[in-house]
């Protein structure tokens, strides 16, 4: 375990001297997420110029809702983005290899391998807007529902990885995963708007099969609704099994590899 | 370039970009049901939500079908931006075998960004086509031939604009290693403000008296308004002259950007 604390130092240390070497790609990406969070902020305001409530959600909750979501986003693509948007090239191209040999898990590098320093440098951007959207809620939340609730967008962190992956493993059986991936860029948003808009078979499917309302909807629901156990148990156990399900298909995947053109 | 080198470029790009059918396939059902899905819900709980039964001009049949054409013809509309080819020529030095071509390195782009918009245009006719059929032909919408005729020419339109906003964008490239946060950006605030997000008629009044000068809004909401039959002539007329406007301006620009760094270009690579 401390051998691969010591390799991810590493990992990240190079991160931050490579991200030092193309400076303008550094700053360019700073002001990407930022205008991503502007657009997400004003998304909603324009929304609610004209209802009260979203899917059950005035707009103070919807901000801290959103708060929520630039604070994942801003950790996953720190830690995971990155890795991922290579992956499938990787597989295709047959770079694989190379990380097959290292004696480390092969999952570990190629998931956390590159650590992105710019959107670090955002992570402190999404934590003020997550910070000032909890004070400024009307009605005073507590410290513990608070702590409960940070601690659950993590697991929501773990869990969007997980999917992520289911979407990009099959890339070792298929010529390209380009589609898949575009599949999922696009099923991004069910996790970023309120899951309360959803309804009947989409909304069950949301929260079971296709588990994307509980990344950080499920987070916001505990906090703003007062579900907080109930809400982890089916968090926690949607992540366990997505997570077994990610580790075969990852083994079945690799014993599928065959190197180049794949 | 001729029109018959300008269409066989088109061509082998289209072919290209179909030859993985799996992707394709799951790429554009896949991808359009999702987000039309999102669209559906978040309409759903608008109107649920404010009780009324129009909203910013539109029925709640009517901002559906608007989502439905801007999501397929926003894909119409962007043809490559994603792929950033320019700024990965000048980046690796692929530049320098199109100096030795007898035709003009951005034509020749436009050729092959043309030749993308096949497939787009593919999954508009077949997703697109039923949506009026389904839903009827909502409040405030008038699908005809001269609608159609007006989409087609605004859509026209606004795949140039938006190919001559991309363009300066990645000749950036020519000084930065890497343009892909600026081209993000630019497709975020594009989404938002050419009313890809959010109808533009949901936008305060002063929010929507400023957007109209900008080129945004002539890339989504105005090819979309004009096919579905929210436009007037007089409308119309004046969206294609200002996005004439536009594009000329873009290529002052972009030809100073180019001109400027192409100087600057050694064709090493990286």
């Amino acid at each position: 375990m401390l051998r691969y604390a010591r390799l991810y130092a590493c990992f990240v240390r190079f991160s931050f001297s490579r991200a030092m070497e193309f400076r303008m790609d550094f700053f360019f990406r700073i002001g990407m997420d930022a205008l991503w969070y502007f657009v997400n902020l004003a998304f909603f305001w324009v929304l609610y110029r004209h209802t009260a409530s979203l899917g059950g959600w005035g707009y103070d909750q919807v901000l801290v809702f959103v708060g929520g979501v630039f604070f994942v986003d801003a950790l996953h693509m720190t830690i995971f983005s990155n890795n991922l948007w290579w992956l499938p090239i990787t597989i295709n191209k047959g770079d694989l290899d190379y990380y097959l040999v290292r004696p480390v898990s092969s999952l570990f590098f190629l998931s956390l391998r590159d650590f992105a320093a710019n959107s670090f440098v955002n992570l402190f951007m999404a934590l003020g807007v997550l910070a000032w959207t909890l004070a400024h809620f009307p009605e005073p939340l507590g410290a513990l529902p608070v702590t409960l609730y940070i601690a659950m967008l993590f697991l929501g962190l773990f869990l969007y990885y997980v999917l992520h992956m289911l979407f990009l493993i099959p890339s070792f059986w298929m010529h390209t995963g380009g589609g898949l991936r575009e599949i999922f860029y696009a099923l991004e948003p069910y996790a970023t708007r309120p899951h309360g808009v959803f309804r009947g078979w989409v909304r069950r499917i949301l929260v079971s099969l296709l588990p994307f309302a509980l990344i950080m909807s499920f987070p916001a629901q505990a906090l703003l609704e007062d579900l907080a156990l109930p809400v982890l148990a089916h968090m926690a156990g949607a992540t366990a099994a997505a997570f077994l399900l990610m580790l075969w298909l990852w083994r079945r995947g690799l014993r599928a590899y065959v190197s180049a053109s794949s | 370039m001729t029109p018959r080198l300008f269409w066989h470029v088109c061509g082998v790009e289209a072919r290209k970009r179909m030859s993985y059918r799996v992707d394709f396939w799951l790429s554009s059902i896949g991808g359009f049901l999702a987000q039309l899905g999102v669209a559906y819900f978040i309409v759903l709980a608008l109107f649920h939500g404010s009780g009324r039964p129009t909203i910013g001009g539109f029925t709640f049949q009517g901002m559906i079908l608007y989502y439905a054409a801007v999501i397929l013809l926003g894909r119409v509309v962007r043809g490559t931006e994603a792929d950033q080819t320019i700024a990965q020529d000048i980046y690796e030095g692929g530049l320098t075998r199109y100096l030795l071509y007898p035709t003009s390195y951005t034509v020749f782009k436009y050729a092959q960004n043309v030749g993308t918009l096949v497939p787009a245009l593919l999954q508009l006719f077949l997703l697109g086509a039923w949506f009026p059929l389904a839903l009827g032909t909502p409040e405030g919408a008038r699908i005809t031939g001269a609608s159609i005729a007006m989409g087609v020419g605004a859509s026209v339109l606004a795949s140039v604009l938006y190919f001559l906003l991309v363009w300066p964008i990645q000749a950036i490239a020519f000084w930065a290693d890497n343009v892909w946060s600026l081209m993000l950006a630019h497709r975020i605030l594009a989404n938002l403000m050419g009313g890809l997000l959010v109808p533009l008629t949901l936008f305060p009044e002063w929010a929507q008296r400023a957007l109209a000068l900008l080129p945004f809004p002539l890339l989504f909401a105005f090819p979309v308004d004009a096919l579905l039959g929210r436009l007037d002539l007089h409308q119309w007329l004046k969206g294609i002259a200002l996005g004439l406007l536009w594009c000329t301006a873009l290529i002052v620009i972009g030809r100073a950007v180019w001109r400027r760094g192409d100087r600057r270009y050694a064709g090493v690579g990286i």
